[in-house]
Order: C-alpha cells, then structure tokens, then sequence
C-alpha cells in the first residue's frame, strides 16, 4: 500500500520537473496568443479513420485523439511520463502494481466528472475480446485495475513492469467515458470538443473552454485532414492553404527551407534503419562476417548524405546516444577496413559475395545499401543489391531471407523495443539472435525501477548485441515535419510526427 | 427508339451485375483483409478472430456476396466495414463533390473543344489548324500530375492567386467555388480538350471530303452553313462517343487529380476502400462507375441516332 507521504513525494518531483521545463521553455518562446484556426495536414488520408481509442492505428487517429481526450500520462520529449489525467502515479516496491492519483476537477465534453470508473473501463476494455481492441497486446500483462480511494487506481500486473505509466500515456489508452460503446462521437476531457467528423475526409474541433490546465488551449479551433501527396502537402503549406504538416520528405528539405513563411521542424527519434543478419542461416550465421559488415558502415556519412543530417549516427544497437540508460564504454563503429577484413578472412568470407536485401518500404535502405555496397568492395567482399517491391517486402522478404534491410519505428519505452525486437520467442526477432541471458536481462530491466540498476541492465543488453547480435544499426532517422512561421509552442517528443501528435493544446499561432 | 433504350438498360443491369462479381472477387483475391487493415500493427491474433465475426467475415465468400447482392436489391448498400459509417452517407457525399467537379469541368471542355476542332477543320493544315494540333499533341502528351502540380507552383505557390489545394466540405459562396475548383477545372479541362477537339476535327474533316459537301460547294452554300448544318450532322455519332468516353473519364479516373488538389470525390473514395479491403465501398464505387458508363455510351448513341436517320431503320 502506498500512503499519502509518498504520493506527495512523487507529487514533489514531478512538479519540480515540470517547473524546470516549463521555465526553460519561457526562454525559448515567445508568450503564446489566445485565438485563431490552425489548419493541419497529416501525411495518411484513411477512410478508417475512428474516435474509438481501442481502433487508434494510425497518425490522424493519433492526432485527432489528443485533441479530444487525455490519457493518464502524457509522454516528454524524452520519453519520459509526465503527469496528465494521472496528477501522480507510483510503483510497489517489486513493481507488480501502480497507483495513479487521479487529477480532481476534470470534466467530460458533456460536464461528467472524471472519476476512477472511467478510467477503468477505458484500459480494462481492451481486454474484452468483444472491443477487438488494436492496442491488446499491450495489455496482456495487465490483471487488474481497480478503484484506490476516491480518486486513486491501481494497476495489477503479472509481472513486473517499470514501463507502465509511459504505456498508459500511449494513444490507445486515451480516457473516454465509462460504458461508452458508441464511438459516432466523442466526448473526452481533451482541449477540444469535436464539431464535425468525416472518416477520410476531416475533423474539425473547438475549443474546450473548461479544460483542466488553465488558459489553454490557445486556439479557437482545429482542423485536421490529410494531404497523401507529399508534393501537394508541401505547396499546400508554401501557399498558406494549411498551417503545419506532417513528414516532410528528405529530398524537398532544401525546398521547405526556402519558402520565407515556413519552418522544418526536426525530431530526433529512436527510429532505426538497420541491415538484420540472420543468426540462424547461412552465411551470416557467422559471428566473424557479421563483426565485419558492423566495421564497414560508413555512418557519419549515412547521417550526411543520406538524411541530410537529420539523423543521429548509431552503434549497432537501439539505444540513442542521449538516452539515460545509453552505454557510453562502448567505443563508436566506424569505418575500419582492416579490421573488416581481418573478421572476413577468419569467416572465410574474403572474395565471396552475397546477396543484400532493400526496397522503398524502407526509406533510405538503397542509399545506404549503395554506400555500404563500396566499402565491402575495399574489403574484399561483393554485395549485389537487389531491389524489392514494396508491396510484399513484409511478407516476403523479413526474417526470410538472411541479409536484408528493416525500418523500425520508435517504442514508447526502450524495454518496449528490447521485448518486441530480441526475446528470444519474440515474432519479430528479425535476426534470430537467441541468448538466455540477454532474454534475462531484457525481462530484468522492464521490471526495474531504480535508475542505477535499470542502466546497468541496459548497458549488458547493448554490450551483448553490440558484440554478438545480427544488427548492422548505421543511423537513427528524425521524423521530419513542417510548419508555417506563424505556428508556435510545438516541441518535439521522440514518439511520433508534430510532437508525438500530441500539439492541440500547446501550440498557438502569432498573428 | 424506346425499344432500344429499354433493351440496353436491361444489358446495363446485368453489366453491373457482372461486374459486381467480379469486384468481389478481385477483393477476394487481395492478401489481407479489413480487419488486418483496421487493427494495424499490435493486432493480436484474438482481437483480429473477433474483428471479424463482428464484421461478418468469417462467413463464406459466396454467402457474404449474396447477402450484399440481396441487400443492393432493396437499395441497401450496408455499412463500410472500417469505418462503420452507412455506405450510402459516404457515397452521395463523394459523389455530390465529383459531379461539381467532372460539372464544371466538362461545361468548359466541351463548347471549347467543339470551337477548336470546327476551327482546325475548316481550314487542314492551315496556320490554326497547325498551332491547335501542336498545342493538343503536347498537352494530351502531359500527364495530369505534372500538369496539376505545375499550375499549383505557378498560381498558388508564386503568384499567390489561387489555394494549392481544392480540398472544401461545403462551398460557401460561388466565388470561393471558382477559386477554389479554378486549377483541377483547368488541369482536367486541358486534358480532355485536347482529346475531344483532335476527335472532331478528325471526324469533320472525313466527313468534308465527302461528295455531298462538294456538291453543297458547288451549289454556293456559305462555308460555315456546310460545317454547322451539313457536315457536323453526319459526324455527330464519332464525336458524341468521344464526348461520352471523356465525361464518363471526368466521373471516374480522376483519381490523380483529386490527390494533387485534395480533392474528396468519389475515385479517391474507392482507392482508400480498396487499401482497406472496405468491400461495401469498394462495390459502391465500382457500380456507380459502371452505370455512369453505361449511362454516357447509351446517351451518345442516342445522339447518333438523332443525328442520322438511317439508323433508327437499322435491323
């Protein structure tokens, strides 16, 4: 049981936190506007497009969801949760269970108070196999959730998991009302109230005049739509059609940049493009192969050329170089093609070639197939590219075919990533790289609360893949976006386009 | 003439009724399903089965196409499978965006291409003739994408005139229609003039060389009575197909032109649908397609019958 002392304390931290990044933020920014439409465009046009949180799958329900609900928490630029719905939130001492402490003076679209009910009919619908929830897998751990009190939850897991107040604060779990099953509508407790809803077409919200963080939001009104074409998106917003747009592409960067009125708004994120060898076929079965295929990636230069340097250059595992738990022993690969060589001619490799897979579903794995094409040349191995449709790649050529190239988009928390990508049952174990220990060390590290530890884990789980593991890992890629000068107070948070999707109620525009 | 119309109306019924099959299919034939396409990447196993009891699908096939065939009968065209919106909400609205604009498009088209291909004709090969055949050849030669984008970098992103995109739910006012519909109009306009206007040329120009119209010049007849009266009579049935063919294009295969300007008609609708396996919707689309079609084709040949009497003794 938790008592009233500790909440305090967490209360106490968390506030500190927030204060610190609120004045670092008066720093960087003007004082925001009250008033005026934005107009947003996002890069998927889907007639799928739903107000029922269980069916979030895609960015316009992601965005459309942070504008009329809140969840629990609500993720940082670093990745971190911070208190939303949840004023405070804090784990047993094994980390089997999580009490979140209720905001008071929340209301519904509709003037409900929030209370604990709520709460627990929005996570624990997504364990009814009737709801078909998109989000269940992430809840399978979950036991229970029950009422704490007045205005407390408490989450049972099966096992321990450090992880929870960042799942929660994930667009599934967004807090509608409780026994809701008519999603015509929406009434959340976000900083908009939907006005009108037209799957594949728009969504427009207003302003939500009781919303519990005072003075926001800034703006009357929202309109949200998509724009596909990424040629069209563009010349919408150079033309002051639209006021922000999501995922810009590398190649009109130089373009954005010199439209006057418009801005490129940069996210450095945990996203990794990466070559998977895999571990359990022939030929990069061969520790020694995989070693000097790591030593010839010519990383600075992917970072450069390739994305134009938004990107962050990466060492062979997922960790970002400014993550907490990130492991600074280990030294940077570069290219060193004697060492490429050497680890060649102990694989008995040198002078053979073989076949690397890429496509367009990968953005830039040709470009960065290419470049790692000629420095295997200098090492005295040919890489011949083959080059495969899109449609298909998922299906036809991940965890198939021994050397080919994988996107992946960022977790809400590094454990996250660890369990999806290098258990050893993992169904998307793309390398097939299988350690007992590794396994125990990821599960180890998702039950950990204790900073110091939780890093030490950390730094054993990148070591192991660093030395063993079938990742050639050259670049993490930014999410890269755009939005007209006038649109201020959108910060970037690494887990997804526009700030996570996550803007309604920060941004405002200057007149 | 009313025998005609009722023969080929019953021929259109089962056009469609073939074409709906084949629709299903064709959507049956394509990896993945809707629920796949809803759940996305966390699907589990589980929620996908239950997705799909709730959705019908774990029906067979062919129960599942009789069932929405016996609804279409009744005027029912179900609910979209991913969005559960009723699929008639999602259609007439669509379809009210893409008759405004295929509308507007062809009121531009037509009278211009009927004034450039009577002008080319009437002299071969003359200094009109030459610039016009040029002029179409290159334009007919563009696709619609580079034309669209092209006009957008022009009016919208330099000179500021216009909006880059024609994306509306409602129009306010008529002014904001025409700027707003002015580039995809133009885009689509140029396009199918170029087509129509080297038809008639085309076509008047064969029907110049005839005797008959030697015969009206020697008898003294002006030359813009033997293009109006005597000789565009008898090209009536080529052109009216022309036509027909180009709006029935104006209705349906605008796709690209409706992604350039975000433009919500009725061809961005069934491109969506089909990436969702949204079947309902897909069919939808597909059948309105194919009725317009059928509708245009028997419309123009309607129109070669009135043009040419010969033809209404034919059989």
């Amino acid at each position: 049981m938790l008592d009233r002392r500790q909440f305090t304390k967490s209360l106490i931290a968390t506030g500190t936190a927030l204060a610190a990044g609120a004045s670092s933020l008066n720093l960087a920014t003007a004082q925001p506007k009250r008033g005026g439409r934005l107009r947003v465009a996002g890069h998927v046009q889907s007639a799928q497009d739903t107000l029922d949180p269980a069916k979030f799958a895609q960015s316009t329900d992601y965005a459309r969801g942070h504008m009329l609900y809140n969840a629990l928490t609500r993720i940082d630029g670093n990745g971190q949760a911070q208190p939303e719905l949840a004023e405070a939130f804090e784990a047993n001492q094994d980390v089997t269970e999580w009490v979140f402490k209720l905001r008071k003076g929340v209301t519904f679209h509709d003037g409900k108070a929030l209370d604990a009910n709520d709460v627990i009919y929005s996570i624990m619908r997504h364990k009814d196999p009737k709801v078909a929830s998109a989000s269940k897998g992430l809840v399978d751990d979950l036991v229970e959730v029950a009422a704490d009190g007045t205005d407390g939850v408490r989450v049972k897991l099966k096992s321990p998991n450090a992880d929870i107040p960042v799942l929660l604060g994930t667009f599934g779990f967004m807090i509608v009302k409780k026994g809701t099953t008519d999603f015509s509508t929406a009434i959340g407790t976000g900083p908009f109230r939907l006005k009108e809803f037209t799957p594949g077409v728009r969504t427009v919200a207003t302003r939500n005049d009781n919303y519990f963080k005072p003075g926001k939001p800034y703006l009357d009104e929202i309109e949200y739509f998509g724009i596909a074409d990424p040629v069209a998106r563009l010349n919408a917003l150079i033309a002051g059609d639209i006021d922000m747009m999501s995922d810009l592409r590398p190649n009109a960067i130089e373009e954005a940049k010199r439209a006057s009125n418009v801005e490129v708004f940069s996210t450095p994120c945990p996203r990794f493009v990466q070559f998977a060898m895999m571990c359990d076929r022939e030929p990069t079965n061969n520790l020694d192969f995989r070693l000097a295929v790591k030593n010839m990636l010519d990383r600075e230069r992917i970072v450069q050329q390739v994305l134009n340097g938004y990107g962050v250059v990466a060492n062979d595992h997922f960790v970002m170089p400014k993550s907490p738990v990130y492991n600074s022993s280990l030294p940077q690969r570069g290219v060193d093609l004697d060492k490429a060589k050497f680890h060649l001619k102990k694989a008995g490799m040198d002078n053979t070639s073989i076949e690397l897979h890429v496509t367009d579903a990968v953005q830039n794995s040709i470009e960065m197939g290419l470049l790692l094409q000629r420095q295997a040349a200098l090492a005295g191995l040919t890489i011949n590219l083959k080059r495969e449709p899109s449609d298909g790649y998922w299906s036809n050529i991940w965890i198939k075919r021994p050397f080919h190239a994988v996107v992946w988009n960022p977790r809400p928390t590094e454990s996250l990533m660890a369990t999806l990508v290098w258990k050893s049952d993992a169904k998307w174990n793309d390398t097939q790289f299988k350690d007992p220990h590794l396994d125990k060390l990821i599960d180890a590290a998702r039950g950990t609360i204790d900073p110091g530890k939780r890093k030490q884990t950390f730094w054993d789980i990148q070591s192991i893949i660093y030395e063993q593991g079938g990742n050639a890992i050259p670049a993490f890629v930014n999410y890269i976006d755009a939005h007209s000068s006038k649109v201020k107070g959108l910060t970037p948070v690494p887990t997804g386009n526009l700030g996570g999707f996550n803007f309604a109620d920060s941004v405002w525009l200057e007149s | 003439m009313l025998n005609l119309i009722g023969r080929r109306a019953l021929q259109g019924l089962l056009t469609l009724l073939l074409v709906s099959f084949l629709v299903f299919a064709g959507t049956e034939l394509l990896p993945g399903d809707v629920a796949q396409a809803v759940l996305g990447q966390h699907a589990t196993p589980e929620s996908l089965q239950e997705l799909r009891v709730q959705l019908g699908l774990d029906r067979p096939a062919a129960l599942r196409y009789v069932s929405w065939l016996a609804g279409v009968i009744h005027l029912d065209f179900g609910v979209s499978l991913a969005s559960q919106v009723p699929v008639r909400t999602l259609v007439m609205d669509r379809l009210g965006h893409t008759l405004i604009l295929a509308g507007l498009s062809a009121a531009v088209a037509v009278p211009i291409a009927f004034v450039i291909g009577l002008g080319a004709a009437t002299r071969p090969a003359g200094v009109f003739d030459r610039i016009s055949s040029i002029a179409a050849l290159c334009v007919s030669a563009l696709p619609e994408f580079f034309l669209g984008t092209l006009l957008v970098l022009i009016f919208a992103v330099n000179l500021r005139w216009l909006p880059a995109i024609a994306y509306v739910t409602e129009f306010r006012s008529f002014g904001q229609m025409v700027t707003s519909l002015a580039m995809p109009v133009a885009t689509l306009a140029a396009v199918i003039i170029s087509q129509m206007a080297r038809m008639i040329r085309a076509t008047v120009v064969n029907v110049l060389s005839l005797p008959y119209v030697e015969m009206a010049v020697l008898k003294g007849v002006s030359y813009r009575r033997i293009i109006l009266v005597h000789a565009l009579r008898n090209a009536v049935g080529p052109i009216a197909n022309v036509v027909a063919l180009n709006l029935a294009y104006l209705v349906s295969g605008i796709v690209v032109v409706e992604t350039v300007f975000v433009y919500p008609g009725l061809a961005r609708l069934l491109v969506d649908a089909v990436s969702s396996r949204d079947f309902p919707v897909i069919q939808a689309c597909v059948l309105i397609f194919c009725a317009v079609y059928i509708a245009l084709m028997l419309l123009a040949d309607i129109a070669a019958i009135i043009g040419n009497p010969r033809l209404r003794h034919q059989e």
